[in-house]
């Protein structure tokens, strides 16, 4: 991956190649490849801190690199920027536009900077970012909600390749989190655009993306798809975590200790649950051991490993960043 | 060519949609409306025609000082505004060069000095000509002109110092503060040789005119502009190094 010269993948509209940016000595970003493919959501995935940010900013030149090329449809960033930047559309933090004007007039600045934008283009994106009623308005009377939509409508204006946006859900509420997740779906499937989003926020990663890279202290940490998260379990060899609610959980945990088939991961007393591993066949045999020695049983469920998880386990745990 | 145009169409919207854009305008009106109707009420004979008015208000000793003022005001915020908005973000991703960007912006300034000494002359004129003579003696036109364009020119200078100072602190009070404190301090003069090397007592070229003496011994004409071109390069060059080379964070 660290092979800068690599010759790009067929069908990457966006290559990062050993991308690094130093400052004061200080490594934000160190050697960071990856390649986000036709028609891809992928996560960008990291705790504060770990350098997301400065990637992306990077990825549009709004920094320069220190080291490392991002090339976009085979243009590089570095050299042939205005070709690059031409597949690039990009939400970077919260979508900042002059305040008083409209955000028809605040489309028609950006419209006058690609002159192959038309206006039909330009009502296009009001329509599919909904926003028709409210181009008359002054920007500064928008909701933040809003504000986005008119960052997504800006973003696409330019039928760019790829998206690139950076903690698009910062500051909304939920309804504002789940529109957003909306359109951006909409979005990859009408436009048949890929998108790079950043963000800290797991569920919502789990919720958008195809792939996550994560990253930590400006270092690739692991690339995952999000469905082999989601690979079914069912199978019988398969180990499962499973979480047993039972009454008398002393007596349980003495049960459970006889079988050897069964491993007792963690126990809380004070909901009287036990997690425990064991082989997804054999969960009938456990429950009827349990019953065989008049074990009250509440609840028995599988536990599942969320990305949350999974995260935390890849930048190591509850370090506050 | 014609791209860089709608740049430069791009930022005069930036500054025109604003509400306050009129306030220069009304300004220069109000104060050159009243001062020719004080003039004429209280000056007695003082001014004859409204070329003398004109000349008069429109100089860089007169009214055409506080024109820099508000020339300076008005387009500090040009760079600076954006970074304070964050706006800076989506106009540095539309794939024209940040050159380019910055060259409109100075356009878009140069633009608006302009509009404000050509507007100042039109009502400092049409009021003069309301209330005094309209005569033209001969030579006026020219003298007009002439204070005009050092006018211009002094607020170009202190314009593109403010302009500069913009870029490089990213603050619109930074730059608004200290392109009004040089075109304060541009009155002081400091008798010593090397002093002639300084912009200040460069920057007010109507002194030349009818053969005024200069503000300092061995300052001529040529010798002013020259030195205000290499401030001007100066101050230009330090903005398009430093904003061409800036990280957006």
């Amino acid at each position: 991956m660290n092979h800068p010269n690599d010759i790009l993948g067929d069908d990457a509209v966006l290559s990062l190649r050993g991308v690094s940016k130093k400052i004061g000595g200080k490594k934000i970003v160190d050697q960071l490849s990856f390649d986000v493919h036709e028609g891809e959501v992928v996560g960008l995935l990291g705790p504060n801190g770990a350098g997301k940010t400065t990637t992306i900013r990077m990825i549009a030149g709004l920094i320069q690199m220190s080291e490392g090329d991002v090339f976009v449809r085979g243009s590089s960033i570095r050299h042939e920027w205005k070709k690059a930047i031409r597949h690039i559309g990009a939400i970077i933090e919260n979508p900042e536009f002059y305040p008083y004007m409209t955000g028809y007039d605040n489309l028609k600045q950006y419209q006058r900077m690609n002159e192959w934008i038309s206006n039909d283009r330009i009502d296009e994106v009001v329509r599919l970012v909904g926003l028709e009623q409210a181009m008359k308005k002054k920007v500064k009377a928008y909701s933040l909600g809003m504000r986005q939509r008119l960052g997504i409508a800006q973003a696409l204006l330019h039928q760019p390749s790829v998206l690139i946006l950076d903690e698009p859900t910062n500051g909304l509420d939920p309804a504002g989190i789940r529109e957003m997740r909306d359109y951006l779906k909409t979005i990859a499937r009408e436009e048949g655009i890929s998108i790079l989003v950043s963000s800290h926020l797991l569920l919502e990663m789990e919720q958008l993306c195809s792939r996550v890279v994560v990253i930590q202290d400006g270092k690739l940490v692991t690339v995952r798809s999000i469905g082999e998260n989601h690979a079914p379990s069912n199978e019988e060899k398969n180990f499962v975590r499973v979480m047993f609610r039972v009454g008398r959980l002393e007596e349980a945990k003495n049960v459970l200790d006889s079988q050897e088939r069964a491993e007792i991961v963690q126990v809380a007393e004070e909901q009287s649950e036990l997690l425990v591993a064991l082989r997804y066949k054999d969960i009938p045999d456990i429950v009827a051991a349990l019953g065989a020695a008049r074990i009250p049983i509440y609840q028995v469920t599988e536990i599942k490993q969320s990305l949350e998880d999974e995260f935390l386990k890849w930048t190591g745990g509850n370090r506050i960043a | 060519m014609r791209n860089f145009m709608a740049l430069v169409h791009n930022e005069w919207l930036k500054m025109s949609k604003k509400r306050s854009f009129f306030i220069p305008y009304a300004i220069i009106a109000v104060v050159a409306v009243g001062l020719a109707w004080a003039l004429k009420h209280w000056g007695g004979e003082m001014l004859g025609t409204a070329s003398d008015y004109t000349i008069m208000m429109a100089g860089t000793t007169g009214f055409g000082q506080f024109t820099a003022m508000l020339a300076v005001i008005f387009t500090a915020g040009l760079v600076a505004s954006e970074h304070g908005m964050g706006t800076i973000k989506f106009l540095l991703i539309r794939g024209q060069s940040r050159a380019k960007i910055l060259a409109s912006k100075y356009v878009a300034a140069l633009l608006f000095a302009l509009s404000l000494i050509v507007w100042l002359n039109v009502v400092c004129f049409a009021a003069g000509a309301v209330w005094f003579s309209t005569d033209l003696p001969s030579g006026a036109l020219r003298d007009i002109l002439i204070t005009a364009g050092s006018s211009l020119v002094f607020s170009i200078v202190y314009m593109t110092l403010g302009f500069m100072m913009g870029v490089l602190t990213r603050s619109t009070g930074a730059a608004m503060g200290i392109g009004m404190a040089a075109i304060v301090l541009s009155g002081i003069t400091i008798p010593k040789n090397f002093y002639k090397f300084i912009l200040f007592p460069n920057a007010n070229l109507s002194v030349y005119n009818h053969g005024g003496q200069p503000p300092l011994p061995g300052m001529t004409l040529p010798f002013s502009i020259a030195v205000l071109a290499v401030y001007i390069v100066l101050f230009l060059g330090a903005s398009f190094v430093t904003f061409k080379r800036r990280d957006i964070a």
